[in-house]
């Protein structure tokens, strides 16, 4: 059951005929759970940041 | 057993610092789930012998609109716990479900219409499914748009909240979209009441996707709303204090 589907690496990446749509989509899934991940990084840290600005300033 | 379990979701601290370890556990576990079921789903399980390696999107596409309908739902549940309870944290949530159910929409949007083209000949048709998920996206983009819209996040929330109820009608029309008109779009492929049609090498590693997308999207929300959060807290005095702590 699980055995590897494509003749060599390379066919893999291949992946003819259909590699040319599979494989962007996978990479545009990556960016955008990615860039949802770091956005809510930076979101958390701007806000640390204007609170502690806030407190400085008071 | 009092109902102390209930109301602490009353109390955003509670929140705060409960979610951040949730975050770190549905992180790591959709990182592995999701690593999984794709690295499987494109190199172990078998070719479809009608579509070739196109089929292999579905590992992606269906996980992701399965996704884009359960966040609606999902974000349709908060505006009632908002208008029945006024828990500050349903509107919290509902911000954040806007953005990352929209985020999901587009993928499943993008994701089918590129596995259209070598399957169906085409990117784009006006049937009801593809047409009914469009609208489910410009649904999202209301409510994000609203709620940038109007200022006092009080008065956002029961607006966003009323409009999503109002697009809940859209959600049953996705689903039977299908089985009600003629479309080039298939039957769902997994159903809860029957055997999937496809075999076991092919469905275990959707199944693993799935459920690694669903945690994924858990993590992206807790962290969303643990920002949102603190933002919208500043003022008060256990805010100010982690901050100043840090």
């Amino acid at each position: 059951m699980l055995e590897f589907q494509f003749a060599s690496l390379a066919a893999f990446c291949e992946m003819a005929p259909h590699g040319v749509y599979v494989w962007p989509i996978y990479g545009l899934g990556l960016l955008v759970l990615g860039g949802l991940a770091l956005a809510n990084v930076r979101q958390h840290r701007r806000a640390v940041r204007t609170i502690q600005r806030n407190l400085e300033r008071e | 057993m009092g109902w102390r379990w209930l109301h602490q979701w009353g109390s955003p601290r509670w929140f705060y610092e409960r979610a951040g370890r949730w975050q770190l556990v549905c992180g790591w576990l959709a990182l592995a789930l999701l690593i999984t079921g794709s690295l499987w789903g494109l190199a172990l399980a078998p070719v479809d012998y009608q579509q070739g390696n196109s089929y292999r999107i579905i590992y992606l596409h269906v996980p992701v609109a399965f996704l884009a309908q359960a966040l609606y739902g999902a974000m349709a549940v908060c505006a009632v716990i908002l208008f029945v309870w006024k828990m500050k944290l349903a509107d919290v949530a509902m911000q954040s479900i806007a953005v990352m159910g929209f985020a999901f929409t587009a993928l499943s949007l993008i994701s089918g219409a590129v596995w259209g083209k070598p399957t169906w000949g085409t990117y784009w048709v006006w049937d009801a499914r593809l047409t009914s998920m469009l609208i489910l996206a410009f649904l999202y983009l209301g409510v994000i748009g609203l709620r940038a819209a109007i200022q006092d996040p009080d008065q956002a929330g029961k607006a966003c909240g009323i409009l999503v109820l109002v697009g809940v009608v859209n959600l049953p029309i996705i689903k039977y979209s299908v089985e009600w008109w003629n479309t080039l779009h298939q039957p769902a492929s997994l159903k809860l009441t029957e055997k999937p049609a496809m075999p076991a090498s092919m469905w275990i590693p959707l199944l693993i996707n799935i459920l690694g997308y669903y945690v994924a999207a858990a993590y992206l929300i807790l962290g969303s709303m643990r920002a949102i959060v603190l933002e919208r807290e500043r003022r008060s005095a256990w805010v100010r204090e982690l901050v100043s702590r840090a």
